[in-house]
């Protein structure tokens, strides 16, 4: 695959060169700043456990606190090491002798979760990140997501009947269904973007209400027209369980497929390739840096909008598929927060398209781990969800890491450029101080 | 289809002046509003409609139900107007829900202290907890110039996780216990009205509200005049969550309980108070418009459910989200202050 290369095979533009050390540097500062962020809020994690585990109420104190003799109901230690150690599946042998247990095999339950997790978060965070990179900030992934699943749901049960029943028509099914939820969310993605274009109606808006819109009118017309017969909650039927995604080698209460897996890591490969090596792609991030120059240079800056969001909803609806198609089998009322937490994702990996794997791979971890802690502890998993809005808190002020990042070169061993050190932050330098201070 | 929105009417006095347009969507809307449901149901219902719209238990729920979407519209304004755009306002409508009726069980319902009775405490409470967040958020966007709209994400997302969190540690579940308490109408009402006044009168008529404004449209120009344009931006964000603070401990308290399943009891308040001002023009009075509009709706809903009328809750729900989409769409982009979501340097 030529994807890894960034070098000058497809367009060896002048503009190219120019940007690509910008380019380079401001992808290392986010990877610092996003691992400092994902660091501190871990540490605002711990402390938010140890104020609730005083103030909550245990017979037996699960931590007391060396030298204070303080009890606490919840320990924040065994907190983290069940979130990280029990979504992998207990690789490591915490306590006992010999740091890794034997009986591992990556192939177990929580770790099958945490993937499936990762997998839907890919397409997620895919979908804002390709609307981020047009300088659009697309909200409503999630109603993309919803309308993408319903739409993916109602394709395979109305085509099912009308195959035999097999590995063909599953394959078929698979692939039709999938398309059905890119152009449901894709149309409903379209929507924001042809107002925002040509109506120069506010996306941030728009899409947040358009969400609302895609979740009410889904679960109207499930609970209407679309419900299961006998069926408890909101939701359609099953569709045929070879229609959906086969889970090979994990265990199939899993609801994970390796194979959604893959090709969730072969859309972020061509969407690298397409948003860095094409000149629609090209035409997609000068409009997000300058929309104005962009459309000095000829660039149809309204299309442009449309084509992007378009995109962006088309992937949130392939989110969808995935989602009815490897975890639930099903479309139902209660769709979980993917979209939302596609912003995250998008958002630590610097909207860069490579770094929506290992930012939706963390978020898996901390979502499998959930469950565990969950199982586990008296904490609540509501834990989680608050990491996951101060992950975004941090990211969202670099400011305050270049300060720290000041601070640690001043005192600290960095200092290599000292030249234009004080006025305005030099990227260079702030990196290496603020990956001092996530080390520590 | 006929549109009886007649949005083309609107458009007309958009243009003209804030305060014209503003009564006039409000008033029109309704009506409009009302035409549509007219036309879509038979004479039979038309008359139970009518009687729905004049009765007065859909007035007190209407006054229930707009208290967290005018107060927190009015503090988004004071916000957006100093130029700090703060899409946090469903956050600091979650926290301070909870915080209050959490406030209230620990002191004790009927209980109180100092003199205080305990919903006074509650109310103070939750104030409290919604105006740090804000100060948290005017911090991360003013001091280390963070992106607004996703720091304004994370307070959202924060509030949404801390809160059921929070209700966890206290109560064993999401959802808190009813405390059997329940805030008037009239209260809510009496606030709503004192809010939008006080609001109005502070921004049109006084120094601070002329400060305000220019922070928001030309902060430059306020930095000339010697008057520090980040101060009154904090003081912009953390009026947003005063604000909210009584708008999401009103709603709280008028229920008695604290809902944290889902999207939490707040269900979107918070942004369609965004949606509030953003149809309103930033203008107090066409917020209370706005938002006793959106809160009708919902009311004139809940009673068709009670009347028996199978229409399905969440479809009506969906109207005020529709009615912002297609208004967007025919306004566009609404007065937005010209500094709205840009960093301040000052110049020394």
């Amino acid at each position: 695959m030529s994807d890894s290369d960034p070098d000058a095979d497809g367009d060896p533009s002048v503009f190219a060169r120019v940007v690509a050390p910008f380019v380079d540097r401001s992808v290392a500062e986010r990877l610092v700043i996003s691992v400092a962020a994902i660091f501190l809020s871990i540490l605002v994690g711990f402390a938010l456990v140890l104020v609730s585990g005083r103030i909550a109420e245990c017979s037996t104190a699960a931590w007391t606190m060396p030298i204070t003799g303080l009890g606490f109901c919840y320990n924040p230690f065994e907190v983290y090491v069940v979130l990280f150690n029990g979504a992998l599946g207990y690789p490591f042998a915490v306590g006992d002798p010999g740091l890794f247990n034997p009986g591992w095999t990556p192939f177990n339950l929580s770790f099958g979760l945490t993937l499936s997790e990762t997998t839907l978060l890919i397409f997620t965070g895919l979908s804002v990140a390709v609307a981020f990179r047009a300088g659009l900030f697309n909200i409503g992934t999630q109603g993309q997501l919803v309308v993408g699943a319903l739409a993916t749901a109602l394709t395979v049960l109305a085509l099912a009947p009308l195959l035999p029943a097999g590995p063909v028509a599953g394959l078929v099914l698979i692939v039709v269904g999938t398309a059905a939820g890119a152009v449901g969310g894709g149309v409903w993605g379209a929507i924001p973007g042809a107002l925002k274009a040509y109506a120069d109606a506010n996306e941030v808006i728009t899409t947040i209400m358009l969400n609302f819109v895609a979740a009410n009118v889904a679960y109207v017309l499930v609970l209407e027209v679309f419900r299961a017969e006998g069926s408890s909650v909101v939701a359609t039927r099953y569709v045929p369980e070879y229609a959906q995604f086969p889970s090979v080698l994990f265990p199939p209460s899993t609801d994970f497929a390796l194979i959604a897996l893959l090709v969730g890591v072969a859309f972020i490969g061509a969407l690298y390739y397409f948003v860095e090596h094409t000149s629609l792609g090209y035409d997609l991030r000068t409009s997000g840096v300058q929309a104005a120059a962009a459309e000095y240079g000829g660039v149809n800056a309204k299309l442009t909008t449309v084509r992007a969001m378009t995109l962006s909803g088309a992937l949130g609806g392939i989110g969808g598929s995935v989602w009815v198609l490897m975890s639930e089998g099903r479309w139902m009322a209660s769709v979980p927060d993917l979209g939302f937490d596609g912003i995250t994702v998008s958002i630590l990996a610097g909207n860069n398209p490579l770094g929506v794997l290992p930012a939706a791979f963390l978020f898996g971890i901390l979502k499998g781990g959930a469950l565990e802690i969950g199982f586990r502890t008296d904490v609540p998993t509501e834990l989680v969800a608050v990491l996951r809005g101060l992950i975004i808190l941090f990211v969202a002020m670099p400011e305050f890491f270049r300060m720290i990042g000041r601070y640690a070169g001043v005192g600290g061993a960095g200092g290599a450029s000292d030249a234009g050190g004080s006025g305005s932050a030099d990227p260079d330098e702030s990196a290496g101080g603020d990956g001092g201070e996530a080390d520590a | 289809m006929r549109n009886p929105l007649s949005p083309a009417a609107l458009l007309e006095d958009a243009s003209e002046s804030s305060y014209v347009r503003s009564l006039v969507v409000g008033t029109v809307g309704v009506l409009a509003v009302l035409g549509v449901l007219g036309l879509a149901f038979p004479a039979s219902v038309a008359g139970d409609l009518a009687g729905i719209v004049f009765s007065t238990s859909t007035a007190k729920s209407t006054a229930r139900l707009a208290a967290p979407i005018v107060l927190a519209g009015l503090g988004g304004i004071f916000a957006e107007k100093s130029g700090v755009i703060n899409i946090g306002l469903e956050g600091l409508l979650i926290i301070s829900a909870f915080v209050s009726v959490y406030a209230a069980s620990v002191v004790g319902v009927g209980n109180a202290v100092l003199g205080v009775p305990a919903l006074g405490i509650a109310f103070l409470a939750g104030i409290a907890a919604s105006t740090f967040l804000a100060a948290v958020f005017a911090v991360v966007c003013i001091e280390f110039k963070a992106d607004q709209i996703i720091a304004g994400l994370a307070v959202w997302l924060i509030a949404l996780g801390l809160a059921p969190f929070m209700s966890t540690v206290f109560f064993g579940g999401v959802n808190t216990p009813n405390l059997g308490v329940s805030v008037g109408w009239k209260y809510s009402a009496t606030m709503v009205v004192l809010a939008t006044l006080g609001s109005w009168w502070l921004l049109n008529r006084t120094a601070f509200g002329k400060h305000l404004r220019a922070a928001g449209e030309n902060p430059k120009a306020l930095d000339t005049v010697g008057v520090s344009v980040s101060k009154v931006r904090y003081a912009g964000v953390l009026l947003s969550g005063v604000l909210s603070g009584v708008g999401g401990s009103a709603l709280a308290l008028s229920i008695g309980q604290f809902v944290g399943s889902g999207e939490t009891m707040v269900q979107g308040k918070g942004f369609i108070a965004i949606v509030a001002y953003l149809f309103g023009n930033y203008n107090p009075l066409g917020t209370l418009g706005a938002g006793v509009l959106f809160a009708g709706l919902d009311a004139m809903q809940i009673r068709l459910q009670q009347l028996g009328y199978a229409v399905p809750d969440t479809l009506v729900q969906t109207i005020p989200y529709v009615v912002v989409i297609v208004v967007l769409a025919l306004v566009g982009r609404t007065q937005i202050p010209e500094a709205a979501g840009e960093h301040y340097e000052t110049e020394e």
